[in-house]
């Protein structure tokens, strides 16, 4: 039968694959290269964390929801223990705020480059995606320098953080924003103004505004989609209501969202400017004073046997709004019960929108422009509906995206 | 019916929990507003509102928040708490609107163990569908209207008759738990 007579084959990405950073499964319903439907099933690497917490106090737990994701390990920490700050109403001091917020903006810039870098390697623009990570490591540098370790911090504690922002370090981050501003426009440059790098990202994984709304995207992926929306603005946290954030939406640049994977693209180097900006107004106004509420760790877990309540925490992660909920009862050790909503969890409800009427040569571009969070993988299995199937190995798949780019620039 | 855009135009907490009170009249068990502060002085940056509800006025209520601004969904967290499962359904409320005006709406609803049905709000807002079947996998809750009630993040071979949050006879036995150390 001829393509687009209706006879459709099963392609199952996942749950390992080359085009996810972590295990998920997507089924594509194919009709010859057009991608007709999509049913996406996680799951893979579920590992009960949040059961886990019944057993272990808030303090614990901290470490465990750093443990979440290796990128933005740091925006689950704080939007955890912002939930217990208020469920036992403890009080954070201002240093402690902005500094908590210079490394939510520097895991941002890190992710986002990582990202954009990716995005570049998955359709074959080997040289942007080399560079992207040779700019990223000046940010790696710097939290390593700030924190002892590349991920995974260990900085943050309930009622402040556990690092001070040294005279060294401080050194070190006005250097890096200093480099990005002299360096990064080269990646930028090299990206945007490429007429193959538009035509492979332009007019791909369109989720409308309307859809964007009905399905609740977050991030960039909703500002993508022209929605005007950042925690950090509408309803500001930590230092955030001392700086000027507003949200970064294809409209105010283009003059409207298109809402497909070069506005995702877009809107994260965007924000990595946006991010540089907020590091220097926190680094001109960082307050003296203590970065602790309570610095004994046996103080203040007393302190939180008293609480009894839920408290919940919503704060703009590089993907996303990043929603943890805790339960403390009083006299209890441990947390009552825990939710957590990575920004995943809700961009992936979009994943079937986005990949209607694509190439399957698109479709490791689209997964990955939500930036899901979710580790890498090695082949997929290719099954017709005669149930024979083929393994479609990292580099046919990779062979499939790049050779639509070959194609595009031999037109 | 329902609106698939975001309301520029904010309201206070105070016009919300007004509103919310007289299409609602006598079935909002509690509504508490909480104040947020940020800022190196401690502003009021933005409001929570925490809102208990009985289960039959529970749609209503969504549709209420429907005439304001679309509510835009977070999660649903819960509770297995004896006789019923406590459902708290997060969503946000003119995050469009502009600087701070945002306001978080959680909605606490208890639904007995002897009914543990909740109609789905799917065709409301497609983007709660793995919520509602997080809910049911881990708690037991059954939703109406939900066209897909198949496990999300349970394995392909769970038992669906064990609901890992549950804190009764349906919830986890020592088989189902590997400790590692």
């Amino acid at each position: 039968m001829a393509i687009g007579e209706g006879k459709t084959y099963t392609i199952p990405i996942g749950p390992v694959h080359v085009g996810l950073k972590e295990p998920i499964t997507a089924w594509l319903q194919v009709d010859g290269e057009r991608i007709v439907d999509v049913r996406i099933r996680p799951g893979a690497i579920h590992r009960g964390i949040e059961y886990m917490a019944r057993e272990r106090n808030p303090i614990q737990v901290i470490y465990l929801a750093e443990r979440i994701c290796g990128i933005c390990s740091f925006a689950h920490i704080i939007s955890f223990v912002r939930a217990v700050e208020d469920a036992a109403s403890i009080p954070v001091p201002p240093r402690a705020k902005y500094i908590r917020t210079i490394l939510l903006e520097l895991e941002r810039i890190h992710s986002h480059i990582l990202w954009a870098g990716v995005a570049c390697y998955t359709f074959g623009y080997d040289s942007a995606f080399n560079l992207g990570m040779l700019l990223r490591e000046k940010v790696m540098d710097v939290l390593e320098a700030m924190t002892g370790n590349r991920v995974n911090y260990g900085v943050g504690t309930i009622g402040g953080v556990r690092r001070d922002i040294t005279p060294q370090v401080a050194g070190a981050i006005e250097e890096m924003v200093e480099y990005y501003k002299r360096e990064f426009s080269y990646f930028y440059n090299a990206v945007t103004e490429d007429p193959i790098v538009k035509a492979r990202m332009r007019n791909v994984g369109v989720l409308s505004e309307k859809d964007a709304v009905r399905y609740c995207a977050v991030g960039p992926t909703a500002r993508a989609s022209g929605l005007r929306v950042d925690l950090r603005w509408s309803s500001p946290y930590e230092a955030y209501e001392d700086l000027n954030v507003e949200p970064i939406v294809p409209q105010d640049y283009f003059g409207n969202a298109q809402g497909d994977v070069f506005d995702r693209f877009f809107v994260r180097v965007m924000e990595v400017y946006q991010s540089l900006e907020i590091i220097e107004q926190c680094m001109d106004g960082l307050p003296e004073g203590p970065i602790m509420h309570e610095p004994k760790p046996a103080k203040l877990l007393n302190l939180l046997k008293t609480a009894d309540g839920v408290g919940q925490s919503s704060i703009e992660a590089p993907r996303g709004d990043d929603t943890h909920v805790i339960k403390l009862t009083q006299a209890q050790e441990n947390v009552t019960w825990w939710k957590v909503r990575a920004p995943t969890y809700a961009n992936a409800m979009s994943w079937p929108i986005m990949f209607k009427d694509q190439e399957i040569a698109d479709a490791p571009l689209i997964i990955n422009s939500i930036d899901p969070c979710i580790s890498c993988m090695e082949r997929m299995l290719i099954v017709n509906e005669k149930g024979s199937s083929t393994v479609a190995t990292k580099e046919e798949l990779i062979r499939i995206c790049r050779d639509k780019t070959r194609r595009l620039m031999h037109r | 019916m329902f609106k698939y855009s975001l309301n520029p135009l904010p309201k206070t907490p105070e016009e919300i929990k007004t509103f919310l009170e007289e299409k609602l009249t006598n079935n909002l068990e509690s509504l508490e507003i909480r104040e947020m502060v940020a800022g190196a002085e401690e502003k009021t940056s933005f409001y929570d509102m925490w809102i208990t509800c009985d289960k039959g006025a529970f749609i209503d209520l969504v549709d209420s928040l429907f005439m304001l601004d679309f509510p835009i969904f977070h999660v649903i967290s819960g509770d297995d708490v004896g006789d019923f499962v406590l459902l708290n359904y997060h969503f946000s409320l003119f995050a469009s609107a502009g600087r701070g005006k945002r306001v978080g709406v959680v909605v606490s609803v208890k639904v007995q163990k002897n009914d543990l049905t909740m109609q789905s709000l799917y065709d409301k807002i497609p983007g709660i569908e793995y919520s509602e079947r997080e809910m049911h996998e881990m708690l037991g809750v059954s939703f109406e209207g939900l066209p897909d009630q198949s496990l999300v993040f349970l394995p392909e071979n769970w038992d669906e008759k064990v609901h890992p949050w549950r804190r009764d006879d349906s919830g986890l036995s020592p088989k189902h738990i590997r400790e590692l150390s």
